[in-house]
């Protein structure tokens, strides 16, 4: 490693123009968790960071807002775990977080660097797209919203430029939703997982009037998986649906392998996760 | 403090750990703390290629970076050092490589600069042009590849049963161990059943919290090394024979470790840091990273194969071993795991009939040598899991199975060694009578279905080893223990006061552990194989034994009563003031008698045995695949604890490393090349992956040898763990799991096999 600078700059718009150059080796520092196992690795050899610590103290707020919960980037996942407003507005992505690699990460790590990051191992997205998230970004110029379930283009790629920042994430409350996040980690606890689904169910009795089902780490990206939505719509979720739910989702998404699980094994896994999760937020209070 | 010593009863006492609170308080004294004045770091560059001729380092670019001091290549260690090979087996390993590299990872070059960050950025700049060789990485592929590590084998000399190997060419074969005892094939042909399986381990990491660290003072005459070291006196020994000089000239100080588990034995940073001090006269400091530590040692990755011979009632007649131990691309200690370990791969059982062969072999994979066990778990893995396929297959109970066969006191083992204070019966049946195997047990439900195992392993103690230490008694009656133990974590410092507080009559607090450091305290063999409460134990028994016999002359020479006199007023009598010391000596080393190369026999060969088993209960969901461990009962015979408590934290802490080994570690490789080596891609066990239910007992028993009934215990709880697990795992789902770790792919992968409808990868 070699020596780099580091700048701490008081807006999020300073950050973003600092960040204009597009030179890949003036990076965004948030929590710091990915990039000092990046740079540890030698993949990433920044010569500058532009650290966000000092940014608009709104940037850490977690708040209610036009009906929705509004998290700053900054938000460290510890606080977003022990918030009563997220546990009131959208208790699965307390749940969710819990579990969540370990306390020493929950501590620094960020909401925006965990989306940014763009590892789909990461917890969050999945969660967060089922409930139908989005983000507001700032750059130089001004900034926009991008809905969550456009924002990844690929592993560890995202639309987001090279100079623009999440600045804060919108989520819908989860109301009368039902919803959960299933993981499946096959080395450690806390390790990263094989496979996420996260289930967000509009039901009405003990039928599903709408799913948002959303599968992560088996696949490049978190990814809706459609298929398997309309196979719960407007069904009572008995175990023959979730048969063809699971059948749908193992069919139509792109698992791929890694050192957690063999592709087919992750495709025999989502399938049985899938029905789980939807039973879990079944039975979950909402 | 009197004259006269009454015993403490401090042996056998559950004592708070005297180190406790220095070390939570983070007072500790470790080597990463220690800066000197001037020092130099270095950053190793490391080979990128498994096998291969180099030819040739440049280090243009890494010497015109600002702030680098010097560039260190493998040629510069041979023009300084005549011949740069070290090991405590084979004289094979080059301070830096030169001529070849023999695996990836393997140290090339050395950058020294005063700035870490810059040493690490030069390092990473030096070009090494190779001609890339054939390489071999499979451990049975190497008995007759065409691959070839090593040109020609190059024995120490230590050990006596090596030396027919010297100057051999053409071979991986670094030790063919083997045992002969009855007429194993005769046995098989009459009996039974005869059974066969093999059996695979991975190659994992010590993964001690605190890497690999040296740092060398040059001075007038000598040179000061302090290490992250479990072997102080074998450091002294081979740098002092590297370099031609005498020991005197060598200081090698040894303060608190971070954990070493077998990985800090023998030369690791020694021998590199000491020629780099002397090339540039300056201290030098290499601190690996936990990255780098994937390159330095590992465990054993292992194929067994064992087949044995059974009567219908269930007796075993005859069994034959075949073990191949994948020993990576220098020796390090693996021949001695080959051959001390291999003489127990039959298991604790009462077998007639024996036959091992035990291969040590040389791969281009990061050396393997000692990790907590030092061999034993890979063959108790295989052998428990077969002697339990072997009940199940005869429709009998598996711990009855192994009732009837088991080992006891008084008979021979198969190296024709008479069992003596191995308490395998009550191990087994303790372990049992905690599992409640006599009742039945919850099979489970739906998707979780339960099962449990047990397993028992043995290891004979590593002989013949020395200990010496010195006792020094001042004159307020306060003292100090000289000992070249290294507490590594396990509580020896804690350990060896009780046995001084308890001979002197003096309280814990007036007993100091002087560290090592070899130019104060005495011989050590060094701190491994669960050796130091015994042999150091001994030493340091007889020291305190003969401070107090020379207190109480002194006692009777001024005149005193031995009964009521204070410590102190024996002194002031003597002296006329407060002065003076009484320093008492103890030198240990048991009995050996060596094992015949062509038959493995001896009469006597260990002083003790060490005994485990384990039970284990697990949850197997039949979807996934995944298990859950809901308890772990660890029995061990310790012989009589001298501390209780550390015996249960080292009984619980074995048990919880070799749960990792079984259910998640490995090390991968590709090409050759490691592709996990960090801690975010090899999981070792965290706090949500201790079984619920963890129970630890130690038998009543009594090592006859051992300072006051003692044994070690250092390793006997990672014994029982996988075998027990797979067994658990077998009783639940009906699958048997052969090759280490199960994962939770492995376990549904079974399980859909046996369905007949095997995953299909596509």
């Amino acid at each position: 490693m070699i020596p780099f600078e580091l700048v701490e700059p008081r807006t999020l718009r300073e950050a973003a123009s600092l960040l204009a150059s597009g030179d890949p080796a003036v990076r965004p520092l948030a929590g710091g968790t990915a990039v000092m196992l990046m740079m540890k690795m030698g993949v990433l050899r920044p010569a500058r960071l532009v650290s966000l610590r000092a940014v608009e103290r709104r940037c850490s707020e977690i708040r209610e807002a036009d009906g929705e919960l509004r998290l700053g980037a900054m938000v460290t996942l510890s606080a977003l775990e022990r918030s009563p407003i997220v546990k009131n507005l959208a208790p699965v992505i307390v749940r969710a977080s819990r579990t969540l690699s370990n306390v020493r990460v929950r501590n620094v790590a960020t909401v925006g660097g965990h989306l940014a990051h763009a590892d789909p191992h990461m917890d969050l997205p999945p969660v967060l797209i089922a409930l139908g998230a989005s983000v507001t970004t700032v750059d130089p110029e001004g900034g926009r919203t991008i809905p969550l379930e456009t924002l990844y283009a690929g592993y560890l790629e995202t639309a987001l430029r090279s100079n623009e920042l999440i600045a804060e994430v919108s989520v819908p409350v989860q109301g009368v939703r039902r919803a959960a996040y299933l993981k499946c980690t096959t080395r450690s606890a806390d390790d990263w997982p094989a496979l996420g689904v996260a289930v967000v169910l509009d039901t009405e009795g003990d039928a599903v009037r709408e799913a948002r089902i959303v599968v992560s780490a088996a696949t490049d990206t978190p990814t809706r998986l459609s298929a398997a939505e309309e196979a719960l719509r407007g069904a009572r979720a008995d175990e023959k649906i979730l048969r063809r739910a699971g059948e749908a989702a193992a069919a139509a998404a792109n698992v791929v392998g890694d050192e957690h699980g063999s592709a087919a094994y992750k495709r025999e896994l989502l399938r049985v996760y899938l029905a789980r999760a939807v039973k879990q937020a079944l039975a979950s209070k909402g | 403090m009197k004259a006269k010593t009454a015993q403490t009863g401090t042996v056998g006492q559950a004592i708070p750990r005297t180190e406790g609170s220095a070390k939570v308080t983070g007072r500790a004294e470790y080597v990463h703390n220690l800066q000197l004045p001037g020092m130099l770091y270095g950053k190793i560059h490391r080979s990128t290629i498994a096998h291969g001729r180099i030819r040739r380092v440049d280090t243009t670019a890494a010497q015109a970076l600002e702030g680098v001091h010097r560039v260190v290549t493998g040629e510069d260690i041979r023009a300084a050092v005549s011949d740069p090979h070290y090991g405590p087996a084979f004289h094979d390993q080059p301070i830096l490589a030169f001529e070849k590299v023999r695996y990836a990872g393997e140290p090339v070059a050395v950058v020294l600069a005063t700035d870490p960050h810059v040493a690490e950025e030069a390092a990473a700049r030096i070009v090494v042009e190779y001609e890339e060789l054939p390489a071999v990485f499979d451990e049975v592929e190497a008995m007759t590849s065409k691959a070839v590590v090593h040109e020609v084998l190059k024995p120490a000399g230590t050990f006596p049963d090596l030396k027919h190997l010297q100057g051999r060419r053409n071979t991986n074969v670094a030790l063919d161990y083997r045992l002969r005892r009855g007429d194993v094939e005769a046995a098989f042909k009459k009996a039974d059943h005869v059974f066969e399986h093999t059996f695979r381990t991975q190659q994992v990491l010590h993964v001690p919290l605190e890497p690999f660290v040296t740092v060398v003072e040059p001075g007038e005459s000598g040179v000061t090394i302090h290490t992250s070291s479990q072997s102080p006196s074998f450091v002294r020994i081979e740098i002092a024979r590297l370099l031609g000089w005498p020991e005197n000239r060598i200081r090698v100080k040894v303060p608190y470790l971070g954990g070493g588990f077998g990985a800090k034995l023998y030369i690791k940073l020694e021998a590199l840091v000491t020629v780099l001090a002397l090339i540039t006269r300056r201290p030098v400091k290499i601190a690996l990273t936990m990255e780098e530590q994937f390159y330095t040692i590992t465990k054993h990755a292992a194929t067994l194969r064992i087949k044995s011979g059974v009567t219908k009632d269930g007796r075993i007649t005859a069994r034959a071993c075949e073990v191949w131990w994948n020993g990576g691309a220098y020796a390090d200690i693996g021949p001695r795991v080959t051959q001390k370990s291999g003489f127990t791969a039959p298991g604790p059982y009462d077998i007639e009939h024996v036959h091992i062969d035990s291969y040590a072999l040389y791969t281009n994979l990061p050396p393997a040598g000692a990790l907590r066990g030092f061999g034993i778990p890979q063959l108790v893995w295989a052998y428990e899991g077969h002697t339990d396929m072997i009940a199940r297959a005869l429709k009998m109970d598996p711990v009855e199975f192994r009732r009837r066969n088991l080992l006891v006191n008084g008979r021979p083992q198969a190296t024709g060694t008479v069992m003596k204070d191995a308490a395998i019966d009550t191990v087994l049946e303790r372990a049992a009578a905690r599992m409640e195997w006599g009742k039945p047990c919850d099979p489970g439900t739906g998707t979780i279905r339960r099962g449990r195992g047990i397993a028992i392993g043995f290891k004979a103690s590593i002989s013949p080893t020395t200990s010496v230490a010195i006792v020094n008694l001042y004159a307020d009656g306060s003292c100090a223990l000289y000992c070249g133990t290294v507490d590594m974590g396990q509580g020896s410092d804690t350990a060896m006061a009780q046995i001084v507080s308890e001979i002197l009559g003096v309280p814990i607090g007036s007993v100091t552990v002087v560290h090592p450091d070899t130019d104060v305290t005495p011989y050590d063999m060094a701190t491994l194989g669960s050796r130091s409460t015994y042999h150091m134990g001994h030493a340091v028994r007889l020291a305190a034994e003969d401070a107090r016999d020379k207190l109480m002359a002194l006692t009777r020479e001024v005149g005193l009563s031995a009964e009521t006199a204070p410590i102190r007023d024996v002194f002031r009598k003597k002296y006329g003031m407060q002065a003076g010391n009484i320093v008492g000596t103890g030198t240990f080393i048991p009995t050996y008698t060596p094992t015949d190369h062509d038959t493995g026999q001896s009469a006597n060969v260990t002083p003790f045995w060490m005994i485990g088993a384990t039970g284990a209960e697990v949850e197997v969901d039949t979807e996934t695949g995944q298990v859950r461990v809901t308890r772990l009962v660890n029995v061990a015979d310790a012989g009589t604890p001298i501390n209780p408590r550390i015996v249960e934290t080292q009984l619980s802490g074995a048990a919880i490393m070799q749960l990792g080994f079984t259910l998640s570690e490995k090390m991968e490789f590709s090409a050759g090349q490691c592709t996990n080596a960090s801690l975010a891609a090899y999981r070792i066990p965290g706090m949500l992956d201790i079984p619920p239910g963890i129970e630890n007992e130690a038998v009543e028993s009594a090592e006859r040898g051992g300072p006051f009934g003692a044994k070690g215990v250092g390793e006997t709880g990672t014994f029982g763990v996988s075998p027990a697990i797979a067994s658990a795992i077998e009783d639940a789902v009906g699958v048997r799991l052969m090759s280490l770790p199960i994962t939770p792919e492995a376990v549904f992968r079974a399980l859909r096999a046996k369905q007949g409808n095997p995953l299909k990868d596509n």
